[in-house]
């Protein structure tokens, strides 16, 4: 499984930083009109990105980067949110959570304990053993 | 401020109280040898992710899980020179004495101030519980005490230093 995986990445690679260069134009233009759910929503579909590759991954970081950063109100994000991105979604905080910039660190602080309110200890479990799908 | 130490410390138990879930696990290589695989790391298969929680430039805790050990390393804040040499001290006395406390470790992790390492033994003789409310309780005062520790030594150079220099008066 592994070996497919590594096949596929070689090939798509580039597609899939196309993809994600797509994906961020159209946030920044939902992010204009203050759809931040939507922008946040657009950034989480199709992730994490089927790849073992750094530069992907990285790139699909920054555009949930700047979605996560647009968000004000938090309750409301979590309520418009379906419940299948809630793991991808915690994923991400951890990942905000260890760059250590503090404003970052902030709003995934605050995101975080929402999230955990709504989801529970599994949703924070499953990122820690999910060693395939990471983000 | 202090919000931010709340949502810092909330996350840091939420995430205690999911990762922490241990059981007994021999070692697979070697025969009745029962060793803490967090600290080994041979085995791919028994660790999860380790997670890494900033609060920001300065302070962070990177919690490492595996089957039947955890390991919590918390780096603290030092704003100036001074508090850089009392946490060093302070926390190096409490290692010292590691095993009164039991779930201390003796060394920390390259990089960070202080080091847990919680194995499924204590988990079975302690409650889950009380041993997160403790880890919390810890790094909660372990802020206060750097800073009444500097406090008082503020306060006594101040003092030797009148008494010292009132001779030249």
């Amino acid at each position: 499984m592994a070996g497919a995986a590594e096949f596929v990445e070689a090939d798509n690679a580039e597609a899939i930083i196309a993809r994600i260069e797509t994906k961020s134009r159209t946030i920044e233009s939902l992010l204009k009109q203050y759809k931040h759910v939507e922008a946040l929503k657009t950034a989480l579909e199709g992730s994490p990105p089927k790849t073992l590759d750094e530069r992907c991954k990285s790139a699909n970081w920054i555009v949930v980067h700047r979605a996560l950063m647009a968000i004000k109100d938090i309750d409301g994000m979590l309520n418009a949110l379906d419940v299948e991105y809630y793991d991808t979604l915690m994923k991400y905080l951890y990942r905000g959570l260890s760059t250590g910039d503090r404003p970052t660190c902030d709003q995934c602080l605050k995101i975080h304990e929402k999230l955990t309110e709504r989801a529970g200890l599994g949703c924070i479990l499953r990122c820690l053993t999910d060693t395939l799908n990471t983000v | 401020m202090a919000s931010s130490l709340r949502l810092y410390l909330a996350c840091i138990k939420n995430t205690l109280e999911a990762a922490m879930c241990l059981q007994n696990f021999p070692c697979q290589e070697v025969e009745r040898h029962n060793k803490p695989e967090v600290e080994l790391k041979t085995s791919p298969e028994l660790l999860l992710n380790p997670v890494l929680i900033c609060r920001n430039e300065a302070e962070k805790c990177l919690i490492e899980t595996s089957i039947n050990s955890l390991r919590i390393s918390l780096k603290v804040k030092q704003a100036d020179e001074l508090e850089n040499i009392l946490t060093k001290k302070f926390l190096r006395f409490l290692s010292m004495r590691a095993e009164a406390f039991q779930v201390l470790r003796r060394k920390p992790v390259q990089g960070y101030d202080i080091s847990f390492l919680i194995t499924n033994y204590h988990c079975e003789e302690m409650q889950k519980q009380k041993l997160i409310d403790f880890i919390v309780q810890f790094m909660e005062d372990i802020e206060k005490e750097i800073s009444e520790l500097k406090i008082s030594v503020n306060t006594r150079g101040r003092l030797v230093a009148t008494e010292f220099l009132k001779q030249f008066m």
